[in-house]
């Protein structure tokens, strides 16, 4: 059910589909490589390494810094109601990047490049669809403590 | 293997055309390019189409081009890589006269962004990321500059003043460029109350949508010394690609694509970046130019900033970039952008460019970049 | 059928006497730890605590009014404070005073409305705060086949019922995709305190309308609200289940 991913999601069908799924029940997971042990976030289904087509998931820590973020304040289709809003990239501990919203535990003046954030998965609690994204947020919150975007 | 000239160009005005439609811009670019030849249309082999489809109501819109212009039955295809569509259109026209398929091919960029509805706008805007891992957080084309920025400043302490340097000196050339969409100076303070857009851009960071074409006329080696007597050659080529998600680049303070599609072009052409006397580089946002300059080895990497607060981009200065107002003041017509900066170019090289003119014009340099940096063009030029 | 509620913290409305008293006993015996509420029977309430905690789990009586919005939100921290999350809701608390339209007051109506509608909404919302963060969570709304079918001179009692059981509907809507289950029981008529007070030719007319032949205990009704409060019942959501012996069919 990968059209639980995003506030809008453009690409409902995937291999890598039940990453959502996961997501909805608090693990935010990468993708191995069952041929060569290479392992990829965000996940893919066919290795970038050896091509095999043959993955599994696997669980991340969350533990991430941030790369670099900016607050987005002219917004497009589908993100009129949560504007302004900030997206950071950030570095993953097992390696791989994100790219995600900062959470309610994060106050904006406190946002610094190179600060160690947790990626923590979200459920939108105002959609009647189901739909699931994942916050920077405070080194150790977790999944069942957090909620909502940071505006 | 042959070289490759380009023996005529044509440019139409950048602006908010809504007297026009997409094959009539084409139109006056390419009649300017044609007079400029001093050609027959019966001269030309073929011609390609940069533009980007999906802004045009006209599906498969070289077609409508070809026939307005008046080339049907010759050939025609269409190139699209985004904001860097016309750069391909340039590249696959000269690798066809490479080939030694065609001799004379016409090249024209046009783009109309303004047949589409704010709110089909906006829908596409929501899409110009990686849809599958990044569009659902809502990443814009300016938030993903923004957050290079930022990581600029953070890395090499480039300042939001320098941001505005940039903008400055774009306007400046703009209000003297007869094509330019913004056709006057702009100061600090303008661009500082301007509104915000994604952190740290303010609106005079962002270049503007526009409509517009622009066509440049390449030949053969051959065909070009009998059509001219100032051919200017395409003899450096350079195209590469970097990953279309940013969460697969390894730094996010410049373009891999950039500095590839450069070092290749260089190589080919045989030159060094001290030789560039005059560059037209992908200035989408303020830090971009910043970026484009170091990519292009006009200064080390994250000394950028410093080199356009010293106005060392200036004409005068180290090299002259986007003395034609570059997208920032000339407008961005996507698909048009590349033959406009490739226009730009072959005007200053030719001597041609009247107040904007770059002394001693040798050698020159275009760099248009596609999306957030998936793909980037760079052509060293030369005249004779 | 080991339900697996073993240490499970829930609170029960109207937990110290009939159908109420019955749940919160059901879910102690179950393992759960059990608070309830009462409005007037301080007797009966500890007496229900003092078996919860006869049987090893942990017990409160909060006295607090349904129709109380701010008493529901103190109750439920209560709760949350004391034995450290809440897994499970049971709305039970509910009054009827009846008469035919044309002799009902407005205060006849408003009075039941408050206590069973808003009482409800009241107890809903403070759980769907808690379990929303949480991430997981039981909702078991006790409504009334009344609230189904309509019931002569009851248009304030089964409204009230009828309208528990549209928002348990509602809420399973907004609370699923955090894990929450709601759910409504329906009893047919259950031979409780309550149910003493109706005239004798009316509990006869009623017990002819069951298939069975007899009334349901308030046990029988702790048994349903004890499995739907169960992983046993995981699936099970925006479901209204009948307890009546074939009562209203």
């Amino acid at each position: 059910m990968f059209k639980w991913f995003g506030k809008v999601n453009y690409t409902p069908y995937t291999k890598v589909s039940d990453f959502a799924r996961y997501l909805k029940d608090g693990q935010l997971m990468a993708s191995r490589c069952k041929s060569c042990g290479s392992t990829s976030f965000p996940p893919r289904a066919d290795c970038l390494e050896c091509m095999s087509g043959d993955f599994e998931f696997f669980e991340l820590s969350g533990k991430a810094t941030l790369d670099t973020y900016t607050k987005i304040v002219a917004a497009p289709t589908g993100f009129e109601d949560v504007v302004p809003y900030i997206v950071g990239v950030v570095d993953l501990e097992e390696g791989g990047k994100a790219l995600a919203w900062f959470g309610d535990s994060i106050y904006e003046d406190e946002i610094e490049i190179g600060m160690e954030l947790q990626i923590v998965p979200q459920i939108f609690d105002e959609s009647e669809e189901i739909k699931v994204y994942y916050s920077l947020e405070q080194p150790g919150t977790t999944w069942s403590k957090a909620s909502g975007v940071s505006t | 293997m042959t070289r490759v000239g380009i023996v005529g160009i044509g440019h139409g005005v950048f602006g908010r055309r809504s007297d026009a439609t997409v094959q009539e811009l084409a139109f006056e670019a390419f009649r300017d390019a044609i007079k400029d030849a001093g050609i027959d249309r019966d001269a030309i082999d073929a011609s390609v189409i940069g533009a980007v489809p999906e802004y045009h109501k006209q599906r498969s819109m070289a077609g409508v081009v070809q026939e307005y212009l008046g080339l049907v039955p010759k050939p025609t295809w269409l190139t699209e890589v985004a904001c860097a569509s016309g750069s391909a259109a340039m590249r696959t026209a000269w690798m066809s006269i490479k080939a030694g398929v065609h001799n004379v091919v016409a090249v024209i960029g046009c783009q109309k962004m303004t047949e589409l509805e704010t709110a089909e706008i906006l829908a596409l805007m929501g899409r110009v990321g990686e849809v599958q891992w990044e569009s659902g957080f809502g990443t814009t084309f300016p938030g993903y500059y923004a957050m290079f920025a930022k990581r600029h400043m953070h890395e090499f302490g480039t300042t939001r003043d320098q941001l505005t340097e940039v903008a400055i000196k774009n306007h400046h050339y703009g209000a003297m460029n007869p094509y330019a969409l913004f056709r006057k100076e702009i100061t600090k303070e303008k661009a500082a109350a301007s509104e915000e857009v994604a952190t740290p851009f303010q609106v005079y960071d962002c270049c503007a949508n526009a409509d517009g074409a622009a066509c440049v006329i390449l030949a053969s080696e051959g065909r070009a010394k009998e059509m001219t007597d100032k051919p200017v050659w395409l003899d450096g080529m350079g195209v590469a690609t970097a990953s279309m998600s940013v969460l697969r680049r390894p730094s996010l303070v410049g373009l891999p694509s950039a500095e590839k599609a450069a070092s290749d072009a260089y190589s080919m052409a045989g030159v060094l970046p001290v030789d560039v006397k005059v560059a037209d580089v992908h200035d989408c946002f303020t830090i971009a130019e910043i970026m484009a300059i170091e990519d292009l080895g006009f200064c080390k990497k994250g000394e950028g900033g410093p080199m356009v607060a010293e106005h060392q981009t200036y004409i005068g200065g180290k090299v002259a970039v986007n003395v034609d107002g570059g997208l920032k003041a000339k407008g961005h017509p996507i698909g048009a952008t590349g033959v406009s900066m490739t226009y730009e170019i072959a005007k200053q090289l030719r001597g041609e460019a009247g107040d904007r003119q770059v002394p001693d014009a040798d050698i020159g340099l275009t760099h248009n970049v596609g999306g957030i940096g998936q793909y980037c063009f760079v052509q060293v030029m030369k005249r004779d | 059928m080991d339900l697996g509620l073993e240490g499970k913290n829930a609170i029960v409305t109207g937990g110290s006497v009939g159908i109420g008293s019955a749940i919160a006993l059901g879910l102690a015996r179950e393992g759960c730890n059990v608070a309830i509420n009462y409005r007037r029977h301080d007797t009966e309430a500890n007496e229900v605590v003092r078996q919860i905690e006869a049987m090893g789990r942990k017990g409160l009586a909060v006295k607090a009014d349904v129709s109380s919005y701010d008493d529901a939100q103190n109750m439920v921290k209560t709760v949350v404070e004391t034995f450290g999350r809440l897994d499970i809701m049971v709305c039970n608390a509910g009054i009827n005073w009846d008469g035919v339209i044309w002799k009902m007051s407005e205060e006849q109506w408003d009075t039941v409305i408050n206590v069973n509608l808003k009482g409800y909404f009241n107890y809903n919302k403070a759980a769907a705060q808690v379990m929303k963060d949480q991430k997981g969570g039981k909702i078991v709304n006790i409504s009334s086949i009344n609230g189904m079918r309509g019931k002569f001179a009851q248009v304030n009692y089964s409204a009230s019922k009828g309208g528990e059981i549209a928002m348990s509907k509602s809420l399973a809507r907004e609370l699923g995709k955090f894990n929450v289950n709601v759910n409504a029981v329906a009893p047919g008529m259950v031979m409780t305190e309550m149910a003493e007070s109706i005239p004798p030719e009316f509990l006869t007319k009623a017990m002819d309308e069951t298939a069975l032949g007899r009334f349901a205990t308030p046990e029988e009704c702790a048994d349903i609200v004890a499995f739907l409060c169960s992983d046993r019942a995981r699936h099970i959501t925006g479901e209204v289940i009948k307890i009546d012996g074939g009562q209203y069919m």
